[in-house]
């Protein structure tokens, strides 16, 4: 898939500005060519199918919350996990193609709010670790 | 009339397979949006002259009627059968 555009850890160094992060490099891969004019091009295509598949997760997310029964409820479940991955393949798209670019957050801001958020562990009503452990409670079901 | 055929039943863990009035707005609803999704993905798709966007666009649209028909049979065949069963009234 990645063919002659390089891989996706070649990542374009370019500065950009803010006093935020002065240094931190945008995450970007050179952008493939789309016609520049005001036809709507390969881009406007993938950005507006894109701007569909985010809407239907939307839709489906309101519609599985308010299924009655089982069979229903699992099988809309499923069309949202996936239009939930045609939204990540498109995204992925897109940035391999040089058309979606990441601002790292600076360093120092995510340290001070680890620091902050970890202090506000000490307000968790119950203390210690528990037995609740991710994924214990709600593993994958198979109804 | 349900009231009356549900309660001389066993108290029910979950409800049956019996789709709501709000089942098939929903239903209905998600069937145009899949329908819909389906053909722009496919015009796109058809409009595309990089390949990978285009091959995208083309599994997309796939995707979306695979979605249209998991979704139809939820109005089809087993939920007939079963409100037939269950519910002749429904048939008068």
């Amino acid at each position: 898939m990645n063919n002659n555009r390089g891989s996706y850890s070649s990542y374009q160094q370019q500065r950009y500005g803010g006093s935020t992060s002065p240094s931190a490099p945008t995450i970007k891969n050179p952008s493939a060519h789309f016609d520049k004019g005001t036809e709507f091009n390969d881009r406007d295509r993938l950005n507006d199918m894109l701007a569909t598949e985010k809407w239907l997760t939307d839709g489906f997310n309101v519609f599985v919350r308010e299924t009655s029964h089982q069979d229903l409820y699992n099988d809309v479940l499923h069309v949202l996990t996936e239009t939930h991955h045609a939204c990540r393949d498109v995204f992925n798209l897109m940035f391999e193609k040089g058309w979606y670019s990441l601002h790292p957050e600076n360093p120092s801001h995510i340290a001070d709010h680890y620091q902050k958020f970890s202090g506000y562990e000490s307000q968790f009503p119950t203390q210690g670790s528990g037995t609740y452990q991710t994924g214990a409670m709600y593993p994958p079901r198979d109804y | 009339m349900y009231q009356n055929q549900y309660s001389q039943q066993q108290r029910m863990s979950q409800p049956p397979s019996v789709l709501s009035t709000k089942d098939d707005a929903y239903l209905t609803d998600a069937l145009s949006w899949e329908l819909l999704a389906a053909k722009k993905a496919h015009s796109f798709a058809s409009q595309c002259s990089d390949h990978q966007v285009k091959h995208q666009l083309e599994q997309l649209c796939q995707l979306h009627q695979q979605h249209y028909q998991t979704l139809l049979n939820h109005l089809s065949s087993n939920q007939q059968d079963y409100a037939n069963q269950t519910h002749p009234h429904f048939h008068n």
